[in-house]
């Protein structure tokens, strides 16, 4: 694929500037193990051994106790599987992940008292909230919610934005007019405030699923109207340039038009918006989980970390790893941000400098 | 107080604690409709009233005091002991804050039943009598002289011709003829109270302005408990009822019999809130409340958050804080507390004896596979209260096992619920058809369905417990998904019989046996036509021709035996239904409080639920100064750590 000149001197420009790219890097790699989270932290072994056969439950459906010898048809408990075949001594053995605890996994061990701080005796690396679960575990897991819902918020806001925003620029006369207002109207409506009312009305026998996306779609319709409003302007000053007169003349239709003379010209001003795009996201939805209008109990979230936190803030290490985390990501989220405006600058690629 | 339940002796719904501050702020901000037209003297009863007393002649009887039984014996518990500690000091503002700032300051209708109203109503406003919370004898407050009629049903009151309310204007028997008017009018509309008000009593009689009788419909046990209740509305205060009354009435505080009242100029709406105590209180030299109600101001700063609510409290801004949940009292408020080891902070836990508040799950029998009691029995095998137990109450409560525990006559050791038990769980669903289990570990029966089910709640600081129980419900192959949402929202949806399974808490009158038709009664549960009846208590929708029948019999019911045996038999029978699961219960309530706050010897009374009730409590100015320059200097107290078990229920 040979990229146009341009791109590819943006691409060298964000390169070069280190802090962006290497925290793209960063997160990258981050999203990578998160997406995997389930092979480094679970509650599931990776591999049992047992009588000669050889198990992976990490994925999949759950594995009754009583597979490997136990006295009980639910899900086996492979941090006591292991203990015993460690002292039963008799060839079978349990692999666990680096962390050996799930998200929902409470360690309800004698002797242990929860919130419990950071330690290794208990494999706990970052200590245990109010129930007893691990905080690692949970950040890691939270992590995964919080960015993938992000990038979905991001990819349909866009996505949104590009539509609305080219049909006014390029329609423009009556439907570019009611447009405006109603972006006007519509960007003044305080948005946390309806997606707080927009959540409680969602009835209670909706999943966890289903949920989640509502609260998706909720944001999303109340996100696109500042992107929308760049691309008007974009296109509409597109549309009036002479290569586009001479698609026009020479026979494309309003799709082929849009679609491959103008937005590829229009997009860079909305790539520069992506990154904050994805911070927006995340502080949205952390907030919403804080105040418990976002995800539904117990789905691992940094927000409802920092409410729990909060309230107990004799365990520092909960709202310390919560709050570590948030700022980490959104640093390097805004470094990328930074990069990215930076690398598209106009400014660096024109003659009147 | 959030966390500490509230008293209500005609109450329906008592646990409605926490709502909108802003919607309480809002309704104030509406503008009143009509000047309000009140002078404090004593008024004749108005002529509509008198019109209603008129359709009724045989409830409402005009007679005189000659007619009065010549051989009554009357009762003014002269030898019922005093209440409270001699050495209490007067004076002071005693600072508490509230979660929720109140929504009107009536005493009924819509809203009425908040939190607040222990405060200006149940343990503020006087009694015909009310029962010594330690030895349960009977003692005057506006009665001052008492007798029963040999019929069993009727109890003659003679009024203290002392008694005043807060305005000034005595009170008379008017003022009890008024209240029948006033509950069973159209204009206030409430449904509980219209109801009780007709249906409890028979018969209300005055002889003279300082003399009533009062009938019941049924021989009770406990009938001058069910009597003493009767409030006397102030006539003057209502000379202007319409159909306007809500607004007119939103934010005026009825003249009140009891030692606070709350002025106009004390409500700042939303944020605080002051009680001050009435000038020249009438009662005030009485022998059982003369060391009560200590302090001259009641001031309660509304803060939604609890744990925002301790930080103030931490500060000395707040003279009390509950320790109900663990983790105040272990963690947060910890024995080596700085502020606890420098005695500056005292730790207190008193074991009381009340009828328990019934926390636990209201399993909706409406829902399609919540009808089979299999299923139902099977959702109580399958919560782990083993593990909520020892986890996130450290030990300090136990299992409730029926819907009505903490009646020390009506108490079977043999009901028992059901605990943790996988296979009897298992054995339950597959009853019911639910035969295997999902890839998740969740039953499915044939048809596909699976064993899920909403919890929904309105009390988040006991999201911990649910998340546990989830959990634990995963091994059983039944799976929960947890609804915790705002106090209102909540209340509403139970309201509305839209749950799946509703966890919340009824607060339960402090009475010699359970209530059952509230919450169990068919009427309760399904109009006449069939569809659902909302805005009850019958959360569970149960709804049984043999349970009516048993209710009935127990309400007509006259002696304790008999009461006994039907409660019984009721008790077995909800406990093999299995609609409702019992919780926890907690037989004491625990508090941190500045060393400035003081309580009589033993702490407090045998059957207070909170240290507020009975307001024994005092503030100690001296002592406040001393611990704050104490504080300064650095110079520390020794820390009292103390636990009041005299009224503790020892096991058999």
């Amino acid at each position: 694929m040979s990229l146009n000149p341009l791109t590819r001197k943006r691409l060298q420009r964000f390169r070069s500037i280190k802090r962006g790219y290497w925290s793209l890097i960063l997160l990258a790699l981050m999203l990578v193990l998160a997406l995997v989270a389930e092979l480094w932290v679970n509650g599931r072994a990776l591999i049992v051994r047992y009588e000669g056969k050889t198990y992976f439950p990490t994925y999949g459906a759950i594995i009754p106790g009583d597979t490997f010898g136990e006295e009980y048809k639910y899900e086996t408990n492979y941090r006591a599987l292991k203990d015993r075949f460690a002292k039963e001594d008799r060839g079978n053995w349990v692999l666990m992940p680096l962390v050996p605890w799930g998200p929902q996994d409470s360690d309800f061990r004698p002797g242990v008292s929860h919130p419990q701080p950071p330690s290794g005796e208990h494999t706990h690396w970052l200590g245990t909230d109010v129930t007893g679960r691990d905080v690692l575990s949970r950040m890691v897991y939270g992590f995964r919610n919080v960015i993938l819902f992000s990038l979905s918020y991001t990819l349909l806001t866009m996505f949104v934005a590009v539509v609305i925003g080219c049909l006014m620029g390029y329609l423009g006369g009556a439907v570019d007019l009611i447009g405006q207002r109603i972006v006007e109207i519509w960007a003044n409506i305080p948005f946390l405030y309806i997606v707080m009312i927009g959540i409680s009305l969602v009835p209670a026998d909706v999943g966890t699923a289903p949920r989640i996306l509502i609260l998706l779609f909720i944001m999303v319709i109340f996100a696109w109207t500042t992107k929308a409003w760049f691309l008007r302007t974009a296109t509409l000053k597109e549309k009036a340039r002479d290569y586009v007169a001479s698609a026009r003349l020479a026979g494309a239709g309003p799709l082929r038009l849009i679609f491959r003379h103008i937005l590829p010209n229009t997009i860079s001003t909305l790539i520069t918006f992506l990154p904050f795009t994805v911070a927006a996201g995340i502080t949205a939805l952390t907030a919403l989980d804080f105040l418990n209008f976002g995800l539904p109990r117990p789905t691992p979230s940094w927000g409802e970390m920092l409410h729990v936190g909060l309230d107990n803030k004799d365990a520092q290490w909960i709202v310390l790893s919560a709050f570590g985390g948030l700022v980490s990501v959104l640093l390097l989220v805004t470094f990328v941000g930074e990069a990215v405006r930076e690398a598209y600058d106009p400014r660096k690629f024109t003659t009147y400098r | 107080m959030n966390a500490d339940l509230t008293v209500a002796l005609t109450r329906r719904r008592a646990l409605q604690l926490s709502a909108g501050a802003a919607a309480a702020a809002f309704t104030g901000c509406r503008q009143e409709e009509r000047p309000f037209n009140y002078k404090p003297e004593r008024a004749p009863l108005p002529e509509e009233a008198m019109e209603f007393f008129r359709r009724y002649p045989d409830f409402f009887v005009f007679s005189s005091p000659d007619k009065l039984p010549a051989d009554l014996k009357w009762e003014d518990g002269a030898g019922v002991p005093e209440l409270g500690d001699p050495a209490a000091k007067k004076g002071g503002t005693y600072y508490q804050y509230n979660p929720d700032f109140p929504r009107t300051l009536r005493f009924i209708g819509p809203d009425a039943s908040g939190g607040f109203r222990k405060y200006i109503l149940d343990s503020n406003a006087l009694y015909l009598t009310r029962q010594h919370p330690e030895t349960l004898q009977w003692y005057p407050e506006l009665a001052a002289q008492w007798a029963f009629d040999p019929d069993g049903r009727t109890i003659y009151f003679k009024l203290d011709p002392a008694a005043t309310f807060s305005d000034g204007v005595p009170v008379r028997a008017d003022d009890y003829l008024f209240c029948f008017y006033f509950m069973r009018c159209n204009y206030t509309a409430d449904l509980w109270y219209q109801q009780h008000y007709t249906d409890t009593f028979t018969r209300l009689v005055k002889f003279d302005d300082l003399t009533i009788a009062l009938t019941m419909r049924d021989k009770k046990p406990d009938l001058l408990y069910k009597t003493s209740a009767a409030r006397p509305v102030p006539v003057h205060f209502y000379l202007e009822l319409a159909d306007d009354w809500q607004e007119v009435y939103q934010w005026k505080f009825e003249p009140t019999t009891g030692a606070y009242e709350v002025r106009s100029e004390n409500v700042d709406k939303g944020r605080r809130i002051v009680l001050t105590k009435v000038k020249n209180w009438w009662a005030a030299d009485r022998k059982h409340m003369r060391y009560r109600f200590n302090v001259n101001r009641m001031s309660f700063v509304t803060i939604r958050d609890t744990n925002k609510a301790f930080e103030v409290f931490r500060k000395g801004e707040q003279d009390i804080f509950t320790m109900r949940l663990s983790e105040f009292w272990h963690r947060k408020m910890a024995n080596d507390n700085p502020l606890v080891a420098a005695g500056y902070v005292e730790k207190a836990v008193f074991y009381n004896q009340i009828p328990r508040v019934t926390w636990g799950f209201s399993i909706n029998r409406s829902r399609p596979l919540l009808k089979e009691k299999p299923v139902r029995q099977g959702i109580q095998f399958a919560m782990n209260w083993d593990v909520v137990l020892r986890e996130v109450f450290k030990g300090d409560a136990t299992r409730m096992q029926t819907s009505s525990d903490g009646y020390p006559e009506v108490t079977f050791p043999d009901i028992k619920t059901r605990g943790f038990d996988i296979t009897a769980a298992e054995k339950c669903f597959m009853e019911s058809g639910f035969t295997k289990r999902g890839p998740d570990g969740i039953f499915m029966n044939d048809k596909g369905e699976r064993l899920s089910f909403t919890m929904t709640t309105g009390y988040k600081m006991f999201a911990d417990v649910l998340t546990i129980l989830k959990k634990e419900a995963v091994k059983a192959g039944v799976e929960f998904n947890l609804e915790i949402i705002e106090q209102t929202a909540a209340w509403k949806k139970s309201d509305e019989k839209k749950h799946d399974i509703f966890f919340g808490a009824k607060n339960v009158s402090v009475e010699m046996y359970p209530r059952f038709r509230e919450t169990w009664h068919s009427s309760n549960a399904y109009k006449e036509d069939g569809s659902i009846k909302t805005d009850t208590n019958n959360e569970t929708q149960t709804a049984s021709k043999e349970l009516d029948a048993l209710i009935e019999a127990y309400e007509k019911a006259d002696n304790m035996p008999e009461i006994v045996r039907l409660a019984r038999e009721m008790m077995a029978w909800l406990n093999d239904d299995a609609a409702f699961v019992p919780a926890w219960v907690q037989d004491y309530y625990r508090v941190a409080h500045w060393r400035w706050m003081r309580f009589p010897k033993g702490f407090n009374a045998r059957t207070s639920r909170d240290w507020e009730e009975y307001n024994l409590f005092w503030i100690d100015a001296e002592m406040k100064e001393e611990t704050l320059r104490a504080m300064k200097e650095g110079r520390t107290f020794p820390p009292q750590i103390q636990t009041f078990d005299q009224w503790k229920e020892r096991q058999a």
